[in-house]
């Protein structure tokens, strides 16, 4: 009876610490879940995916603005983002992504002015504040991760304002110009090659970027040999992403 | 008396801990190390694209200013392998845009790989012309630790 006694008490250890082993594993199963659950979804490569396709849908756009300054077709932007709308989804298969666009038509107040767009793009040339615009609104899916109807919109701006116009003695003519991008921040980096004076005969021209109390930058684009006051005066302007803007004093 | 009960249960106690040791994932671990290669991957493209470079390399062909960008971003114990394509698949960069030993890459079974799309590029063609094509092009990066 006593050597039976102490098998037990023998046995009883044994399932004691077969129940610890038991939640031993119970915890640690329990631990890794919550500690492995969100890595089991990689938020940050679906995260830089997102990035990756709003920043290249933001350079379509641009290069479709540059492209339509350069050649006027307005059908520029609808056409690349139908395109683009397929190409992603091969460019990214298993991912279930779907990218849609609508393009601003017909008046539109942006940054306290009013634009009138033609299939997301418009651009009024030809006077001293002078644009090209584009505007357009997007809606991605991506199934493979349950993310619907992620909004982003891309708006692409360049105005060129003529501040003035000043003669100098000994044929030189200067002209003052401010840029501004859809941000209303001030362009910078623009060097002579941005730029082209027209309108008027001249030997040669430099262009410098100064400080300015009122607006903060402005370019000079210092002219040589002109005859005369010439009017109008017009400047022709590249940003670095090739959009264009032709703008004219008075 | 109870000798054997007590090696038998600290046998459990082992058994169950090494069991539990399966589920772990270390920093170290190759599970571990290739999502954050690839997050570390995804972030240099993405850098470098937003400051306008990797357009640049892609549609210029500067294939070895594009290594050179990656060696400088990539900590120096990763390996990399960049291929460019067209969407239909064709390679474009006939230079291999390599660090590393490329039998280590194409060898080792924790590759990182992500792919980065680009829609096109516009550049001077004359001083009052630019060219700004819709012309995209997919980038796949291949990461290992060295």
């Amino acid at each position: 009876m006593k050597r039976l006694s102490k098998n037990k008490r023998g046995q009883f250890v044994i399932i004691a610490v077969l129940l610890i082993a038991v939640m031993i594993i119970s915890v640690a199963a329990t631990m890794h879940r919550a500690a492995t659950y969100y890595k089991h979804e990689p938020w940050d490569e679906y995260s830089t995916l997102i990035s990756n396709i709003e920043l290249s849908s933001r350079r379509l756009v641009e290069l479709s603005l540059a492209n339509y300054t350069r050649t006027s077709n307005a059908s520029t932007l609808r056409n690349n983002l139908a395109k683009w709308q397929t190409d992603l989804t091969s460019m990214y298969p298993g991912y279930g992504i779907a990218l849609r666009y609508t393009l601003s038509e017909g008046p539109s107040s942006i940054l306290g002015r009013t634009f009138n767009f033609d299939r997301g793009l418009n651009q009024s040339w030809g006077q001293r504040a002078s644009f090209s615009i584009a505007k357009a609104n997007f809606t991605l899916d991506v199934t493979s991760i349950g993310l619907n109807g992620y909004k982003f919109s891309v708006l692409s701006l360049v105005n060129v304002t003529v501040r003035n116009v000043l003669s100098a003695s000994g044929g030189k003519l200067l002209i003052n110009v401010t840029i501004t991008d859809e941000n209303r921040a001030q362009m910078t980096g623009l060097k002579k090659e941005n730029f082209l004076p027209e309108g008027f005969t001249y030997t040669n021209f430099g262009v410098t970027a100064e400080y300015d109390q009122t607006y903060s930058l402005i370019y000079m684009i210092a002219c040589e040999g002109v005859a005369g006051s010439p009017s109008p005066v017009w400047v022709r302007m590249w940003d670095s992403r090739g959009i264009h803007v032709r703008a004219k004093y008075p | 008396m109870r000798i054997i009960e007590t090696i038998l249960a600290s046998f459990v106690v082992i058994a169950a801990l090494s069991f539990t040791s399966i589920f772990v994932v270390t920093p170290t671990s190759p599970k571990y190390d290739t999502t954050e290669l690839q997050k570390l991957g995804y972030n240099v493209l993405h850098d470098l694209d937003k400051q306008g470079l990797l357009a640049r390399y892609v549609y210029s062909g500067q294939w070895d200013e594009a290594k050179a960008a990656l060696r400088v971003m990539l900590p120096l114990d990763v390996y990399f392998r960049l291929e460019v394509r067209y969407t239909n698949g064709t390679i474009i960069n006939t230079t291999p845009i390599v660090y590393g030993d490329s039998a280590t890459i194409a060898s080792s079974k924790d590759v990182a790989s992500i792919t980065y799309g680009l829609p096109g590029y516009s550049t001077r063609v004359d001083a009052t012309n630019y060219r700004a094509c819709y012309d995209p092009r997919l980038l796949t990066l291949q990461l290992v630790r060295g």
